[in-house]
């Protein structure tokens, strides 16, 4: 990486990021400056080497949930609102809107006015003209991701809360045309930069919805001019733009030049990492970074020499490569003395097995049934699955709700322990005898077997091998069924799976993301348990009706309670991600929800 | 000659709607629901219902063999039902990359196999014969991830003589930069197993009656291997050449992924991850059409290399 040498070029830039910052510190706002006032002052020789464990499906997030889209899309494209870079857990803010948004009518109307002077990057299909980012382009973005014909993975974030969209969506269905110029009564513009939403029932976490990546502004030129190819020609408002794309190979994003940019100047948390950031950052007038090169490379050892050879300028550490690199928690000296500094994160996710509740041997409330599957519970050796598995890179899930979202309790510790005599007394105590073999039978008499899916991959048998452990003490005879993630996935939904090795990751931080998978009626639509409590349920309903706050957290905390009594779910971890940051990389910290950080990162000479 | 390739083209056409009937009940029987997976974390039946209803994949399986079938005959296999991206855009750009490895890697891989092979069986029996044997033996014996591995590590990383990984945006940065590693590591792995069979090819000729015609009508040994001994035996290594080069494109999946070349074999990994039909199905038939025209090419390079064959 090669720094642009001082000339009259970087008085001039001095110069200009002085009257900025006089200009947003005496107008006492703090992060994005005015309307399209100045060019983005990214230095093109700034450059950040990444790379992607997997490739991406495009950059049209309506019609793909692919994490590593959405990583670039994030820098592409620009929702009304996004999250604090810092604050945790994660805190929304304005970005396109000038303010967080007026709410009325009890919590179903919200009004967000967008900033004026925000501009689409150039494209052929402005026909040469500026093209200024209006309300009218997210009232667009919004019913795109119902029209049927997107098929949109994030269709679940508007489906059923926007007054007359869902109409009108059920007559794209019948007519196979979504039309976009029919008024819709909870979707409006009453001006060019005014958007009103009206919801069909308050929702305390519509604005999560909001600040998603699928929610950004998209140009219906843009979409309209390449169909099919959109997730190819991405084109917002964002702080990048894309300048080279080889599918499956490499990504190249440059720096916005119309962008408005802002001033870096978010509060630490009071961790050293945040006060290091803070010193390093603060004042700098935004985005620094001019160009990032993104290599996709899904091999571990390639990623990783890739890293060591100089090749990247950060990278996430793979599980497996942890040993050689850390001591415990802490890098080892030898990485250490190259500058290298070590990011740790719990992530904002949960794994866990579900039970089928409909399942003949497994499913259903006697006390039996639930005595088997808390016995099962039981018997699963969690920390050896952290230590031997995950390399001590993952910490123990004790409620559904992890480390990082709203609503969790970091005092919250699990009523079903690891346990393999009591989960012996149990299942004696219900009848569940060892016949002559070491096995038991169910109650009846009948062989006791349980079914276990997995993928056909090298972790899935690691895990099957320490289910069939922690069985085999208790007695009970495990089968397991290898099949591709598609049929699982399909069988899950359909309630026909027995047992189930799964995992959520927040996609929004707020617990109802996590609690609505035992939700009864999401049966067929996440609930791969096919949970259905009459107590969770009620519990779940008046959680959403209570606005944030004690009341709210303490709902998320009976519904855990009730959650363990039913055990229709065995609890596992929530994983750690490492990230190694070359000294030159200033301002770098992972976000619990958004992907992209270029955006906040600087790169200093070397 | 050409009533002859009429007639072999013609005969393509069971094999090939051989290869599409077992290529369609395989992916309907094993491949998995797409539509579970585009559908997102948080699906309904309804959504599930309407992907199916837009890739055709609710339709009667006549119907969709039928579409499958029209595909085929007019080269449109629509597009990536992961990327939106048109199957024959995949192609275009991935066979490029996968080529720019494949070709010189096959060349070089032939030409130094023959060499060795005619040196070795040259001196059949003999300690250097033996000692080539074992140790193509022991080369074989190891998977090329070990030479991956190794060679990417020892090689690249610690010697710094080629990059660790990557894929440029100019033919011969490529070729001479990034593909140098990949063809190292094929040549080293393929070279033992070739140069073995090539050598009982030689073998067989070199004990024939011509050979020992050749020698007592006092021509040199260079002339009699490099000429008349390799010509008898070059029906058998072109057709093993030939019937080898479609498959080493899929096969060469784990080179492109441990050095991020985007190439066909990478792309066949990702589309069987994604169920993403289409492009299974276009390069399936493509490279079993290629498999086809290439034993093809090979028939019609026997006439040449002896005229003696005659193709009926």
């Amino acid at each position: 990486m090669v720094l642009r040498k001082g000339g009259w070029r970087e008085w001039i830039a001095a110069g200009a990021t002085i009257s900025v910052l006089f200009i947003a510190v005496t107008a006492g706002q703090t992060a994005w400056a005015g309307p399209n006032t100045a060019t983005s002052p990214a230095d093109p020789h700034k450059v950040i080497h990444a790379a992607f464990v997997a490739a991406d499906d495009g950059f049209d997030i309506a019609r793909t949930y692919n994490a590593y889209s959405i990583w670039v899309a994030e820098s592409i494209f620009e929702p009304l609102l996004t999250y604090d870079y810092l604050a945790r857990p994660a805190e929304l803010v304005p970005l396109t809107a000038t303010a967080m948004p007026e709410v009325e009518d009890g919590g179903k109307t919200y009004i967000f006015h967008v900033k004026k002077g925000i501009y689409f990057t150039p494209d052929p299909a402005f026909k040469g003209q500026r093209r200024e980012l209006t309300a009218q382009d997210y009232v667009y973005t919004f019913e795109r991701l119902l029209d049927p014909a997107i098929h949109s993975p994030s269709a679940y974030l508007l489906s059923g809360r926007i007054v007359g969209l869902d109409a009108l969506v059920a007559r794209a269905r019948k007519t196979g045309h979504f039309d976009y110029d029919a008024p819709v009564a909870g979707l409006s513009a009453p001006d060019r930069y005014t958007l009103k939403v009206q919801l069909t029932h308050p929702d305390f976490n519509f604005l999560y919805a909001v600040a998603y990546p699928a929610l950004a502004a998209v140009a219906r030129e843009v979409i309209t001019e390449y169909g099919a190819q959109s997730g190819a020609h991405p084109v917002g408002t964002g702080p990048y733009q894309l300048s080279q794309y080889v599918p499956r190979s490499k990504i190249v994003l440059t720096a916005n030049p119309d962008y408005r940019g802002y001033i870096w100047n978010f509060k630490s948390t009071g961790s050293a990492w945040d006060d290091q950031l803070v010193r390093e950052m603060r004042g700098k007038h935004m985005p620094q970074v001019g160009r990032v090169e993104i290599s996709i490379i899904e091999e571990d050892q390639s990623r990783w020499l890739a890293f060591e050879g100089g090749q990247l300028d950060l990278v996430g550490l793979p599980q497996s490569a942890a040993p050689i690199v850390m001591d415990g928690d802490r890098l080892k000296p030898a990485f250490a003395k190259q500058g290298i500094r070590l990011y740790r994160q719990v992530l904002p996710a949960i794994t866990y097995t579900l039970f089928n509740m409909r399942d003949p041997v497994l499913g259903g409330d006697s006390p039996a049934k639930i005595a088997l599957r808390r016995a099962i519970a039981m018997s699963y050796d969690i920390d050896k699955e952290i230590t031997l598995i995950r390399q001590n890179q993952a910490t123990q899930a004790e409620m559904i709700v992890p480390e990082g979202v709203v609503g969790h309790d970091p005092n919250y510790r699990s009523s079903i322990p690891y346990d393999r005599d009591l989960a012996n007394r149990l299942l004696d105590h219900f009848g569940y005898k060892r016949g002559a073999d070491g096995y038991r039978r169910l109650p009846d008499g009948k062989p006791l077997v349980v079914h276990l899916t997995q993928e056909p991959d090298s972790l899935s048998r690691q895990y099957g091998e320490l289910w069939k452990r922690g069985l085999d003490k208790i007695g009970i005879r495990l089968n397991i069924t290898v099949s591709n993630f598609a049929d699982n996935l399909k069988a899950a939904t359909q309630c026909k799976l027995a047992m189930w090795q799964s995992a959520w990751q927040a996609d929004y931080p707020e617990a109802e993301n996590f609690l609505q998978l035992l939700y009864g009626p999401n049966i067929g639509q996440g609930n791969n348990s096919c949970y259905e409590s009459k107590a969770y349920d009620a519990l779940y309903r008046k959680f959403l009706a209570t606005p944030p706050g004690p009341a709210r957290n303490a709902l998320v905390i009976e519904m855990n309670r009730q959650e363990e009594a039913d055990t229709p779910w065995i609890l596992g971890v929530s994983p750690v991600s490492n990230w190694l940051v070359r000294p030159w990389v200033e301002g770098f910290k992972r976000h619990p929800i958004m992907e992209s950080d270029w955006q906040y990162l600087d790169v200093v000479k070397h | 000659m050409t009533a002859y390739i009429v007639r072999r083209l013609w005969q393509m056409l069971p094999t090939l709607l051989g290869v599409v009937l077992l290529v369609f009940v395989l992916f309907n029987w094993v491949g998995g629901d797409p539509a579970y997976i585009l559908a997102g974390k948080m699906s309904n039946p309804q959504q599930i219902a309407n992907i199916r209803a837009q890739l055709g994949i609710d339709q009667p399986y006549y119907v969709q063999l039928w579409i499958f079938l029209k595909q085929i005959a007019s080269f449109n296999f629509g597009a990536s039902w992961s990327t939106g991206e048109t199957v024959s855009h995949v192609l275009a750009t991935r066979l490029g990359p996968s080529l720019t490895v494949l070709v010189p890697l096959t060349v070089m891989e032939t030409v130094i196999a023959i060499g060795l092979a005619l040196a070795v069986a040259y001196v059949r029996g003999s300690l250097t014969d033996r000692m080539v044997m074992i140790a193509c033996t022991v080369g074989m014996s190891i998977s090329i991830l070990v030479y991956i591995i190794v060679f990417q590590y020892w090689l690249a990383y610690k010697m710094g003589l080629f990059p660790v990984q990557g894929w440029g945006d100019h033919f011969f940065d490529n070729l001479f930069r990034y593909s140098a590693l990949p063809i190292l590591i094929g040549l080293v792995v393929s070279i033992a197993p070739d140069l073995r069979l090539f050598r009982t090819f030689f073998l067989d000729e070199i004990n024939q009656d011509y050979v020992r015609t050749a020698r007592s009508k006092g021509l040199s040994e260079p002339r009699i291997l490099w000429v008349h001994v390799l010509r008898n035996a070059a029906i058998p290594i072109v057709t093993y050449v030939m019937s080898n080069l479609p498959s080493l494109l899929i096969g060469e999946f784990l080179i492109e992924r441990f050095f991020s070349i985007p190439g066909i074999g990478r792309e066949v990994i990702l589309a069987v991850e994604r169920s993403d039909f289409p492009v299974i199905k276009a390069i399936t038939v493509y490279v079993a059409a290629a498999t086809m025209i290439f034993n093809l090419l090979a028939d019609l390079l026997y006439q040449a290399i002896d005229p003696r064959v005659q193709l009926k």
